[in-house]
Parts: structure tokens; C-alpha cells; sequence
């Protein structure tokens, strides 16, 4: 009795990976000729189906999302140049109001003097953890944004008290809360870092 | 209809989308939206199921726009159409349906027939009977001309499981049509 080819036979050849044997036994059989022939047929039946147009424009909410997406960019990158500023903050004010200290106020100043230093390597601390693209959920952002927000206020302050000439006991503390929101913010980032592993 | 969709976009159009350019970007979508639906109809079980495959390509397509490495729109075709067939065959493989469609396929059509009235159908129709599996084989190896190692690929599947899938679609796409019955 006469094998004729399988479909895997024929989808083989018609890819032209049959063997020899298909080969030869499409040119004596007629019946499995046909069907060769049917399968050409109907891939060509399946390439000329028409195509589909979709049925609502799909762009707008494409476009929101890039949109919203470059907003967030647009916010994070601001944060980083505000963070780059604080830090030099830091460094200039660190570095004019140490030695302007009278010394009666040695303790004061020294406090200051720590409290700089702490400041600058929480500084460091944080710039190890953050990296711009870095995924964090919505109740770590908005925290991250509060800490922020308030540290720039603190920075803001202790430019104005330099201004002013403010004493070393009230500089200390505008220092001491930076370094205290430092530590939170800090904190925050690395409990993110721990939940989400990144 | 890729090809003409394609010349439609010029290479300053994607060089400007590979900025970002929200205008640009738009001009890659309009170009493509009707090719990556068609995928996507072919591969997905609904209309509604492909628009959003439509919709996750284009925004995976417009944040890697940037990552993009080649040149000119023929490129940018085979990677659009890569992507639309990734999301698609992602949506079909975690449906909720996928472990019911075996039994939908062998017995659907057939449970429902007239045993007295010859089986024949369009095309169209043959090919919405057919599994989601063997149709989105179907569809990537002989319309939109993808390999056999690529559609494995892209499946997380073996070669031999795309082969097989590619017979099995072409002789159920056989019977539906009513065409001989014999291999």
C-alpha cells in the first residue's frame, strides 16, 4: 500500500527542507501533488487575508504615559540638582563658618564643625543609593519629596543665618535638624533599597 | 503593507523619535498601528485583547526607541513586529483560558456540526477556529515569515514544538476548509 507524505512532509518541503525521498515520491504520486499544491495555495490565501485597522485610536493614552513618564524624569532630575546644591551648600558654609568662631564659643563650633562632617557624609551616603531611573513606590516618593522640600528649607536658612551673622548656638541647631533630616532621608532610601531589593 | 507603512517614516523622523520627540514618536505609531494590530488580531483571542497589545507595544517601542541600533525603517519593521509578537504571545501564554483551548479546538467546531453538511469555511473563519498557539505559529512562520528557531524563541518553546504546532494548524485549516480528507 501506497505511504503518502504526512503534513509535516509536505510544510517540509514547501520550506525546502524535504528529503530526497519526498521529493521523489511527490513527482510519482498525484494525490499528495495536489495536496502540495493545496498548501502552496492556501499560505498564499493566508498572506492575502486583509488587514485589520484598529478601532480606537490608541496614541492618546501611548502619549499620556511618555508624557507623565518625562514629567517624573523632568522632577527627578530637578531633585538631583537641588541635592548638588545642598551638598555645595554644605561644603561653602561648612567651611566659612568654622573658622570665624570666636573662641569662647570653641564647644559650639566644634559641634558645628561635627555636625558639617556628618552632614557631608550622609551626603555621600545617599548619593550611593540614589541613581536616576531607580524605581520607588508612590509612598517612598512622596516621602523622599517631603525630606527634601525640608532640607532645602534648612539650607536656605543657614545661608540666611551666614548672611545675618546669626550666633554659633543657633547655627548649630539649623545644622543638627539638617543632619537629623539627612538621617531620615537616608533611612528612607535605604528601607526602599531593603523592600524592593534594588 | 509593512513595506509601506515603512516608507512612509524617513530617517530624520527616526532619528528624532530616538530623541524622544513626542511628534515623531507619533509618526512611528501611525505608520505601524495598523500592522502591529493585524499581528496582534491574528495572535490575540479578541479585538480587545489586540488593542491593548497594540497599546504595551508602542509604549515599550517608544521607551526603547532611544536603545534602537539600526537603521532605516526596514529594521525598525522587523523590531516593531518582534516586539507585537513578543506582547501578544505574553498575553496568550498567562490567559486564564490557555489550559481550555485544547478541548475548545478538538471539540468546539466539531460538537456543533452537522454531520450530513460538508465542513467548509472561509479561511477567515478556518483560522479563528484554530488554538491561539497553532494560529500565532501559523501566522509567524508563513505570513510574517519568522523561523522556526525564532517563533521557539519567542515561545519559550522547542523547535520541534513550533513545527508541530505548524503541522497540526495546517491540517485542521484543512479539514475546516473542506478540503480531502487524507494525511
Amino acid at each position: 500500500m501506497l505511504m503518502h507524505c504526512t503534513m509535516a512532509e509536505l510544510l517540509a518541503l514547501r520550506d525546502g527542507e524535504g528529503s530526497t525521498t519526498t521529493r521523489s515520491h511527490i513527482a510519482a504520486c498525484a494525490e499528495c501533488s495536489a495536496e502540495l499544491e493545496r498548501l502552496y495555495q492556501r499560505t498564499a490565501a493566508l498572506k492575502a487575508l486583509s488587514a485589520f485597522s484598529p478601532p480606537r485610536d490608541r496614541w492618546p493614552p501611548v502619549r499620556d504615559a511618555l508624557e507623565a513618564e518625562q514629567r517624573q524624569a523632568q522632577r527627578s532630575r530637578l531633585r538631583w540638582v537641588g541635592l548638588a546644591a545642598a551638598a555645595a551648600i554644605v561644603g561653602v558654609i561648612g567651611f566659612q563658618a568654622i573658622p570665624t568662631a570666636a573662641p569662647a564659643q570653641d564647644l559650639a563650633t566644634r559641634e558645628v564643625e561635627a555636625l558639617v562632617e556628618e552632614s557631608q557624609e550622609l551626603e555621600q551616603l545617599l548619593a550611593s543609593f540614589q541613581r536616576p531611573g531607580r524605581v520607588v513606590n508612590g509612598m517612598t516618593a512622596a516621602a523622599v519629596a517631603d525630606l527634601e522640600d525640608r532640607i532645602a528649607a534648612v539650607d536656605f536658612g543657614i545661608t540666611r543665618a551666614q548672611e545675618v551673622a546669626v550666633s554659633t548656638d543657633a547655627m548649630a541647631d539649623l545644622w543638627r535638624e539638617r543632619v537629623v533630616l539627612m538621617d531620615r532621608l537616608v533611612s528612607t532610601h535605604v528601607q526602599q533599597v531593603t523592600y524592593v531589593g534594588q | 503593507m509593512a513595506e509601506l507603512t515603512a516608507a512612509a517614516l524617513d530617517d530624520l523622523a527616526i532619528q528624532r523619535a530616538k530623541t524622544g520627540d513626542l511628534e515623531a514618536l507619533e509618526r512611528v505609531y501611525r505608520a505601524y498601528e495598523g500592522t502591529v494590530y493585524t499581528l496582534a488580531r491574528r495572535i490575540c483571542r479578541t479585538p480587545e485583547e489586540a488593542e491593548e497589545t497594540l497599546q504595551e507595544t508602542f509604549l515599550e517601542v517608544c521607551r526603547s526607541m532611544k536603545r534602537f541600533r539600526g537603521t532605516g525603517a526596514g529594521s525598525l519593521t522587523a523590531w516593531i513586529k518582534r516586539v507585537a509578537a513578543s506582547k501578544a504571545l505574553i498575553r496568550i501564554r498567562y490567559e486564564k483560558y490557555r489550559d481550555t483551548e485544547q478541548l475548545e479546538e478538538e471539540s468546539g467546531w466539531a460538537g456543533r456540526r452537522d454531520g450530513d453538511v460538508a465542513l467548509q469555511m472561509d479561511l477567515e473563519s478556518a483560522l479563528a477556529r484554530l488554538s491561539e498557539t497553532s494560529r500565532a505559529v501559523v501566522w509567524l512562520h508563513d505570513v510574517e515569515g519568522y523561523t522556526h528557531e525564532e517563533i521557539a524563541e519567542l515561545m519559550g518553546k522547542t523547535v520541534s514544538f513550533s513545527k508541530s504546532q505548524l503541522s497540526r494548524a495546517h491540517a485542521r485549516l484543512r479539514k475546516l476548509l473542506g478540503e480531502e480528507d487524507r494525511c
